[in-house]
């Protein structure tokens, strides 16, 4: 695992999202009031990209088939997913956000 | 009501006496006024006097049906026939409630007289919970019932005197985002029943509820939710038949079953929308730990339905089957069908549908059949059989199976097949004339589905198909 620095705390206002790639890992990064969470950015349900999708407050909305996960554990909410999220670990150091995968 | 066989029938005297198509007088408290807009939203949550969390998710549902784009499969050209703009979104038919039979205005009791429910389903079963319009007029929940601590109502009910239960639940099987469609039940759904039955509890009777569309291009968007707690045991059943109109009309449904840990729910669906109708539902259930679903799924009628009972078998030894039959006469397409993940080690399923196209009318079945990696010793077998009774019918199967569990069984049949001559032949050589020898290979034909009804529904259903039957040969 190593850490990567994907952003910086002042691009990423809370309620909103950011895709990174890191190593050819899609990830997505989201501000839950302030707290930073790492999920992967592909839906369990049909492979495609959430980023286009909405935060509502721990929850990641996907934008084609509404399934919704919560971005703290990846857990699959409501159908039609039904597999979890891979989650990464992400670090605030200053300014900077560090993701590990 | 009999049907002569023996006298000559033309299809337009049977269009005149479609005993579903005739029409009451339009007798309205509220209707909206067509097409739809954020404050026809608000302006339906705000009648409903519906908590604020249900306003908010209404009119999330509106943005997200807004944004969404038609389905790009399916029959795209009859779809594209739908005109969004056009159609009544919210109808209210009386102020109230109603709690007691006598007290249904009088206009009602002809419609649902002349629609011949069958008089143990008003006065006997269990629940009775008749949809006329957009709203339950009636609905009545026996003492039984009520002892056992089994919660059957309306929707709109349920969301203000069960708000834990429907929060908890409302939704989750199907969010708006799901399709276009669910999207627009979402933000304006009417009606709809609501069951929870509590751990343990056995409803011994099915638990009923039926049907209407009776205003000109008005949508109906009824919303169902049946819980199931652990070991608990329902039946429910929902009759559809709709009259005839000159212009379209959009019924989009949206039906979520959940079966906790070793419960069961039954669900039977009989539709006969009449010919302009279209009937695009979402339909799906989850089924935990050793539970069981079953969709009993009739469709007769309706300019275009689509619909895919779908069960998610989430733990293990849970067990899903979808009985499916579909009917497409003249200028209809019945494109229907059934979704099964097995997502759990050990879950089993089946699925059976039979469809008939006749006089131009079209069948697809659609399904798919997904077994998740893990879900060892997972069982599935898929029965679609399509009669196509002329040569302007036709039928497409399409069925889709993702499976990435090696250590699963999976089986898949299909035929088409025409009514032979021999067989008509034979029948006629023993004194029935071709219509009565037709309808009676059509309802054998449809025999495994028919032997899974309550009796009225049996025969009402084997009516139907004879007279279907007839309307192709008069």
């Amino acid at each position: 695992m190593a850490k990567h620095r994907v952003a910086k705390v002042s691009e990423i206002t809370p309620g909103t999202t950011r895709r990174v790639v890191i190593d050819s890992c899609e990830v997505l990064l989201c501000n839950v009031g302030g707290a930073f969470y790492a999920i992967e950015d592909v839906c369990t349900h049909d492979g495609g990209p959430l980023d286009q999708g909405t935060l509502e407050g721990e929850c990641v909305v996907c934008p084609r088939h509404g399934a919704t996960f919560d971005v703290r554990t990846g857990d699959a909410l409501t159908l039609p997913a039904v597999i979890p999220l891979m989650t990464f670990p992400v670090t605030v150091h200053d300014d900077d956000i560090f993701v590990e995968v | 009501m009999a049907v002569n066989l023996q006298a000559p029938v033309s299809p337009s005297d049977l269009i005149e006496d479609y005993r579903h198509g005739f029409h009451d007088a339009e007798n309205y408290v509220f209707k909206s006024d067509k097409g739809l807009t954020p404050e026809i939203v608000e302006r339906i949550s705000a009648m409903k006097d519906e908590p604020a969390w249900m306003r908010e998710f209404r009119l999330k549902a509106y943005e997200l049906f807004m944004a969404k784009p038609m389905p790009t499969w399916g029959d795209t050209a009859l779809l594209s026939e739908i005109d969004f703009g056009n159609i009544h979104y919210f109808v209210k038919s009386t102020d109230q409630t109603e709690r007691s039979w006598d007290d249904v205005p009088e206009d009602i009791k002809r419609t649902f007289d002349r629609l011949g429910i069958p008089e143990a389903e008003r006065k006997f079963l269990s629940g009775v919970s008749a949809q006329y319009e957009s709203e339950v007029v009636y609905h009545s929940t026996t003492k039984a019932l009520d002892e056992q601590g089994v919660l059957f109502c309306d929707m709109d009910t349920a969301v203000k005197q069960y708000p834990d239960i429907v929060r908890k639940y409302f939704a989750t099987v199907i969010p708006p985002g799901d399709n276009k469609f669910a999207a627009l039940n979402s933000a304006v759904w009417s009606g709809g029943s609501f069951i929870y039955v509590p751990p343990g509890v056995t409803v011994a009777m099915p638990l009923q509820a039926y049907f209407r569309i009776n205003a000109e291009n008005m949508g109906q968007f009824e919303r169902t939710l049946i819980i199931a707690d652990k070991g608990a045991k329902v039946h429910y059943i929902e009759g559809c038949t709709a009259p005839k109109f000159s212009t379209s009309s959009l019924h989009s449904a949206v039906v979520e079953l959940i079966a906790l840990e070793g419960a069961s729910i039954r669900y039977t669906t009989i539709q006969n929308w009449y010919r302009n109708i279209f009937n695009l539902v979402t339909k799906r259930a989850v089924a935990h730990a050793n539970a069981t679903i079953e969709w009993v799924d009739g469709n007769i009628g309706s300019r275009l339905t689509m619909k895919y009972p779908s069960i998610y078998l989430m733990g293990e030894g849970a067990r899903g089957e979808v009985l499916s039959m579909a009917f497409a006469g003249e200028g209809q397409h019945q494109d229907a069908g059934a979704k099964v993940i097995h997502v759990a080690p050990r879950t089993t399923s089946v699925v059976t549908n039979k469809s008939v196209s006749a006089h131009g009318g079209k069948t697809t079945y659609r399904g798919l059949v997904e077994v998740h990696a893990g879900a060892v010793g997972a069982k599935t077998r898929v029965r679609c059989d399509a009669l196509i009774m002329d040569e302007e019918s036709s039928s497409d199967t399409k069925p889709t199976m993702k499976i990435h569990e090696q250590r699963s069984t999976v089986e898949h049949e299909a035929s088409v097949s025409k009514i032979g001559e021999e067989q008509l032949f034979y029948a006629m050589s023993r004194g029935l004339s071709e219509a009565d020898a037709t309808a009676m290979i059509v309802n054998g034909f449809f025999d495994f589905f028919v032997k899974e009804l309550p009796m009225e529904y049996a025969v009402e259903l084997n009516r139907l198909v004879k007279m279907e039957m007839e309307g192709a040969v008069g």
